[in-house]
């Protein structure tokens, strides 16, 4: 747990200290009196500010929450039980409906842990590939964020604004992957297809006129009154409340923690670039806001920075001929290819028994996956730990205090997507 | 409070800063199009609806009935049934891709050896009837129309 004198961009005086933040967040519950009766409000499933089918019952003496019952799984899948009954490859296109906003975050969580339990080594350039993949999505996620947010309190254009620069980078999913939304492009033991011809140049340009954008943004929000007054100081989540709760991701970062597991557990291309964690320490609506743009820019930076190093080589692991598959074209001319293709595709990878953790840094917290195999090519169990879940269970104590309009505001700003909660 | 922050709050200052940015936008070039009088063709990869390949010259399907594609997509909505030719060989009777169910996620097209199977740029099949979305061999062989890549190139 790192105080906030240890990071470098540490601005010298935080707004407030953690002292003055438990102190303010102890008053904002005390105003909820034990004896008035209380008004019971349902927010959705339908409406539209709970960014899906969420739906929170909350109880009101007067304007301010007094308790919150969440209620989730309108959008249950049973993807874990899906898991249960398909091969390790065939699984895969299945974990781009979790989080449908940053699609290939999830794919890249599930080939990580499904390469670790395999013990299969990614060719370099892959990994390359994955780091830049990971962070357009992060950006797509947070520019999308970015403008819901804003339009929950009351921003209609800054919405579309987002969704304009948005399409930059969907543009350049579906150049590389041919989806603009559900990717399905990590395989186990690389990617799908290698980038293709001018893409890198596609991708630079736009990452050097991003942040420009993101100027732009700033300029429009960070001055407005009205979204200083409703952001500052709202919806208070203290470093002992996350970590209580498991939140993680920005909102844990606008605590002053520097949790960030590309810095403190590396994977795929992370520990070859350079790049800052963004914290803030306010831990309220507007310091998750400022990390999430400050991550945006350092995602520019990593990106241009891969695209500056990216190695040459094979874009799938071609050594392990009974745990991948082959690439397109050996299928086609080679005979061998062939067999592993037919082998890959009806009796499925070769895993050995054992159990895997493997958690990566999505765009909205830690994903985790864990899978425990019994030695066939079908997972025994997998077991998706993702973000939104425990975003969703924190959110009694995230509202208790607060006030109804603010509401909101809050349950925006520690980003979810109930695809993701729900599985 | 100092006298510019009394000027900005009395001015609304803000509010002309945000409209100067959509003033600034209503006068610039448009980033959108019209869509469907003008469209934006798909990249090379993207991933339409499947069409089934056949030889230019004999109009022969290329698909040898292996399965493969059946078995690993993922949503189990490709269909096929084969028997044996006249001449000993496996013959493709019938193929079926249930749309209901596909989710387009292109294993077929990447697991296919014979390059028999392959995505299109068509993505406009919205239709009343929820029967045409259970494509038979014909649609599909006739959908090489939206075939807008060159195979075999990853």
């Amino acid at each position: 747990m790192a105080g906030h004198e240890s990071h470098p961009t540490a601005p010298p005086k935080p707004r407030a200290t953690p002292e003055e933040m438990r102190e303010r967040k102890r008053l904002s519950r005390q105003r909820v009196s034990d004896d008035s009766e209380f008004i019971t409000v349902s927010m959705g499933p339908q409406h539209p500010s709970t960014h899906g089918v969420y739906q929170a019952v909350v109880d009101l003496d007067g304007e301010i929450v007094v308790n919150t019952r969440p209620s989730i799984g309108n959008l249950h899948r049973g993807v874990e039980k899906l898991a249960e009954v398909k091969s390790y490859h065939r699984f895969l296109p299945l974990t781009d409906r979790l989080d449908y906003i940053s699609s290939f975050a999830m794919n890249h969580a599930y080939a990580e842990a499904v390469e670790k339990l395999m013990d299969i080594e990614v060719p370099r350039r892959a990994r390359y590939i994955r780091t830049i993949g990971d962070e357009l999505c992060r950006l797509s996620n947070h520019l999308l964020w970015l403008g819901v947010h804003v339009m929950d309190f009351g921003a209609q254009t800054f919405f579309l604004i987002c969704f304009r620069d948005r399409e930059y980078v969907l543009d350049l999913w579906e150049m590389l992957c041919g989806a603009r939304l559900t990717h399905s492009y990590a395989r186990i033991g690389g990617v799908a297809a290698d980038l293709p011809d001018g893409w890198v140049e596609k991708c630079r340009a736009a990452m050097e006129f991003m942040p420009r954008r993101l100027a732009e943004y700033q300029r429009l929000v960070e001055k407005n009154r009205i979204f200083l007054k409703r952001t500052q100081g709202i919806g208070i989540f203290t470093q002992e409340d996350c970590v209580a709760w498991r939140v993680t991701g920005p909102s844990l970062r606008a605590t002053g923690m520097e949790r960030d597991l590309r810095k403190t557990e590396p994977y795929a291309a992370y520990d070859e670039v350079d790049f800052d964690v963004a914290v803030e320490y306010d831990a309220d609506v507007y310091s998750r806001y400022l990390v999430r743009m400050k991550e945006m820019y350092e995602s520019c930076k990593i990106i241009l920075q891969c695209l500056d190093q990216l190695p040459e080589g094979d874009y799938i692991n071609q050594d392990a001929a009974s745990q991948t598959f082959p690439r397109k074209k050996r299928v086609m001319r080679d005979s061998a290819a062939m067999v592993q293709d037919f082998m890959q595709t009806f009796r499925g990878p070769k895993v050995p028994k054992g159990e895997v953790y493997k958690a990566i840094e999505v765009p909205k917290g830690e994903m985790g996956v864990y899978i425990v195999s019994d030695g066939t090519s079908i997972p025994q169990r997998l077991h998706l730990v993702t973000p939104t879940f425990y975003h969703c269970q924190a959110t009694p104590a995230l509202f208790e205090g607060e006030m109804i309009s603010d509401v909101v505001g809050i349950f925006g700003s520690v980003d979810i997507v109930l695809g993701d909660s729900d599985r | 409070m100092g006298l510019k922050d009394i000027l900005k709050s009395s001015t609304f200052y803000e509010i002309l800063q945000g409209m100067s940015v959509t003033g600034s936008y209503f006068v610039g070039e448009k980033v959108t199009v019209e869509y469907p009088k003008e469209q934006i063709p798909p990249f090379e990869r993207f991933r339409g609806v499947q069409c089934l390949i056949s030889d230019p010259e004999t109009g022969e399907l290329n698909c040898d009935a292996c399965h493969i594609c059946a078995t690993i997509c993922p949503s189990n909505c490709i269909f096929i049934e084969s028997s044996e030719g006249p001449d000993g060989t496996k013959q493709l009777d019938s193929f079926v891709i249930d749309l209901t169910r596909c989710i387009f996620c292109g294993f077929c097209e990447e697991a296919c050896p014979r390059a028999a199977i392959a995505m299109t740029s068509a993505f406009e099949f919205c239709t009343y009837n929820k029967n045409d979305l259970i494509l038979t061999k014909d649609w599909l062989v006739e959908n090489q129309k939206n075939l807008h890549k060159e195979l075999r190139k990853r």
